[in-house]
């Protein structure tokens, strides 16, 4: 009779299967097979794919931009964040209307967001050049040149972002309790003090959460290039999603773009896992 | 010395101090004896620099401190709520204060340690607070607070979030630790007098944000200068009378009339108030009194009276079950009874009896 309750499972198992076990276990079939656009199907071919992508210095550039580009900008969006979230946390004149104006980036679809910024970098066009120009510090080739290109993908992916990091850590600063900073001050501690001894530790589990949250998106950074730069100048802004979006998609070399999402996945895991127990490590210490 | 002059608070409308000015010797224990709402905890507040005042000063040996920000000045306090670091160990946050002040960290855990001994806390120095008991909790905070050796101790109401016991006990240690601590300023405030009567050097009686009375606790005890401080000062609440006194006779409201003899002292025609302590109440006597209540406490009994329409708080030393509504005859010794005049002002008697 026990036995009837496994039925209830059924629904959530099937859909578990088709929408990640099924794709998960194809991806791994594909990426041993030939499949491009001259011999679709799954032609087993070994671990051919896998050998190719060692030597794909592409791809391996790639990684390493996407890895810095996320560590650069988390880092940032946090310490933005943090400071927005300390500004308003106070009582300050119109917090209301400050809590959801820095809301108004991440309530915007990235995609038209980034056409936008794409228009305000044109160097002929957009509206930013004209600006600097007036201050003295001159037009930038803002999508031409290399750094200037990251630091663009950099500057869009901060705006959107930092709202996200503000609103979790504004969330956690909201909860915390009021009785240590009475106790802060008849022991000693002045504001910075206080800051950096009270409320940052006390902030820590939230501060692990937020962002490890925004480690594993920035890690899937993609529609930002695409519409930005579209990973160039060359492939200078090139990310290991637009990679293998270019190779699978716009080449259709299904295989191996199989095998560049599986060793792209098991790099993440095994990088953010890490990244992971290191910050937890230093949250839960006794 | 701790000097505050006619300091004022108004906080929301209300006003929390009201022209209060008292001495605080160093190397004494000045009870802040008064209801809640008083303005104990915002004349503590104000000390340590928690709220501005809207008016008077405070001045630690002629030094001003109202510029000084709450970080500055030489003060620990302990809270009625626990409060204590979450994210540090217990060791961190008796060290805490010592690290404030640029005592080296290994010093300054040494001396946390030693604190930590004294409050019974040797075996818990690796733990959150959040891992300890209510009574574990509080005696961290207060080692906190005395490790830092501060010239002016504020403790509010430490034990009244506790047990009857851990209270009773805490309170002990604390007066064993204090003792052993010469020339600290300590301030300690209290809703209950029996404590306050205990505790203190020195009691200061507040009501409504003002000082009412201030002195040594027999003297506060035995004679309140006024209705209100004997209020404050008397737990079980006092018994208030009223009594006419005109040229042909005396009459004290409930009772009837009364002679010289009765109140034990003459008094000149007017209208007063009787002020009788709970204890000066006895079973067995003329007066029939209805029982509203009935209060057994340790080995005493506290019984709630109505006689003649007027309510009455009876102490009784031993353990006695009086049936509720029941009619039992009272007794009132009228010659210990404090008389207040039409103001409220004690009339003094010459004696001073408790």
């Amino acid at each position: 009779m026990y036995r009837q309750k496994y039925l209830f499972l059924l629904p959530g198992l099937l859909v578990l299967v088709a929408i990640i076990l099924f794709p998960l276990l194809f991806t791994i079939r594909v990426s041993f097979s030939s499949w491009d656009v001259y011999n679709p199907g799954l032609n087993w071919i070994g671990g051919d794919n896998f050998t190719r992508l060692l030597a794909d210095s592409r791809y391996w550039q790639a990684l390493v931009r996407l890895s810095l580009l996320t560590l650069a900008t988390v880092t940032l969006q946090y310490v933005l964040g943090f400071g927005l979230a300390l500004l308003v946390w106070r009582d300050i004149a119109a917090r209301r209307l400050f809590r959801v104006l820095f809301l108004v980036p991440m309530m915007t679809t990235p995609v038209v967001m980034s056409v936008i910024w794409r228009t305000i970098f044109h160097e002929s066009l957009g509206p930013l050049n004209p600006i600097l120009d007036a201050l003295g510090i001159g037009a930038q080739p803002w999508l031409s040149q290399a750094g200037h290109a990251l630091a663009a993908v950099m500057i869009v992916e901060i705006w959107q972002w930092t709202p996200f990091m503000f609103l979790m850590l504004l969330a956690g600063l909201l909860s915390l309790p009021q009785e240590p900073y009475l106790a802060a001050r008849i022991d000693g501690a002045g504001p910075i003090r206080t800051f950096l001894s009270v409320t940052f530790p006390m902030m820590a589990a939230i501060s692990t959460g937020a962002i490890l949250i925004r480690l594993i998106e920035a890690s899937k950074l993609m529609e930002t290039i695409y519409v930005l730069t579209s990973g160039g100048p060359g492939t200078s802004t090139e990310t290991t999603s637009y990679y293998i979006y270019i190779r699978g998609m716009r080449d259709f070399q299904i295989g191996y773009s199989a095998a560049l999402s599986l060793t792209y996945l098991v790099v993440m895991i095994v990088s953010l896992t890490v990244i992971a127990k290191a910050l937890t490590r230093m949250v839960v210490k006794d | 010395m701790l000097e505050i002059r006619s300091l004022s608070l108004v906080q929301d409308g209300d006003t929390c101090l009201d022209d209060v000015s008292i001495r605080f010797e160093p190397g004494q224990l000045t009870t802040l004896l008064g209801r809640t709402l008083a303005g104990k905890t915002s004349l503590m507040r104000a000390i340590a620099g928690l709220v501005q005042p809207d008016a008077g000063s405070i001045a630690l040996d002629g030094t001003d401190w109202l510029g000084l920000p709450p970080w500055r000045r030489p003060v620990a306090m302990v809270t009625q709520q626990f409060i204590n670091y979450p994210h540090l160990s217990v060791l961190d946050n008796v060290a805490f204060p010592l690290l404030r002040r640029g005592v080296a960290r290994d010093e300054a855990r040494d001396r946390a340690r030693d604190m930590l001994g004294r409050v019974g806390l040797a075996d818990f120095t690796d733990r959150r607070p959040g891992r300890l008991s209510g009574g574990q909790q509080q005696r961290v905070a207060i080692a906190r607070a005395l490790v830092k050796k501060a010239p002016v101790l504020l403790l509010d109401e430490p034990f009244v979030n506790l047990d009857y016991k851990l209270r009773e006990g805490l309170r002990e240690e604390l007066i064993d630790i204090l003792t052993a601590e010469t020339g600290t300023m300590v301030v300690y405030a209290s809703t209950d007098p029996r404590e306050a009567l205990q505790m203190g050097d020195r009691v200061v009686l507040l009501s409504e944000g003002r000082v009412v009375q201030a002195g040594p606790p027999r003297t506060v005890y035995g004679a309140p200068v006024s209705v209100a401080a004997a209020q404050v000062v008397s737990d079980p609440p006092i018994n208030l009378l009223e009594l006419d006194v005109a040229e042909e006779g005396a009459e004290v409201t409930g009772l009837g009339a009364v002679t010289p003899a009765d109140l034990g002292r003459a008094l000149p025609p007017g209208r007063y108030t009787l002020g009788l302590r709970a204890h000066d109440l006895r079973l067995g006597g003329p007066h029939a009194a209805h029982v509203a209540l009935t209060e057994v406490s340790g080995s005493e009994t506290v019984t709630h009276l109505v006689l003649a329409g007027q309510n009455l708080v009876m102490l009784e030393r031993t353990v006695t079950e009086h049936a509720l509504g029941a009619t039992i005859g009272i007794g009132l010794d009228l010659t210990r009874a404090r008389v207040f005049d039409a103001t409220g002002t004690l009339v003094p008697n010459g004696a001073d009896h408790g």
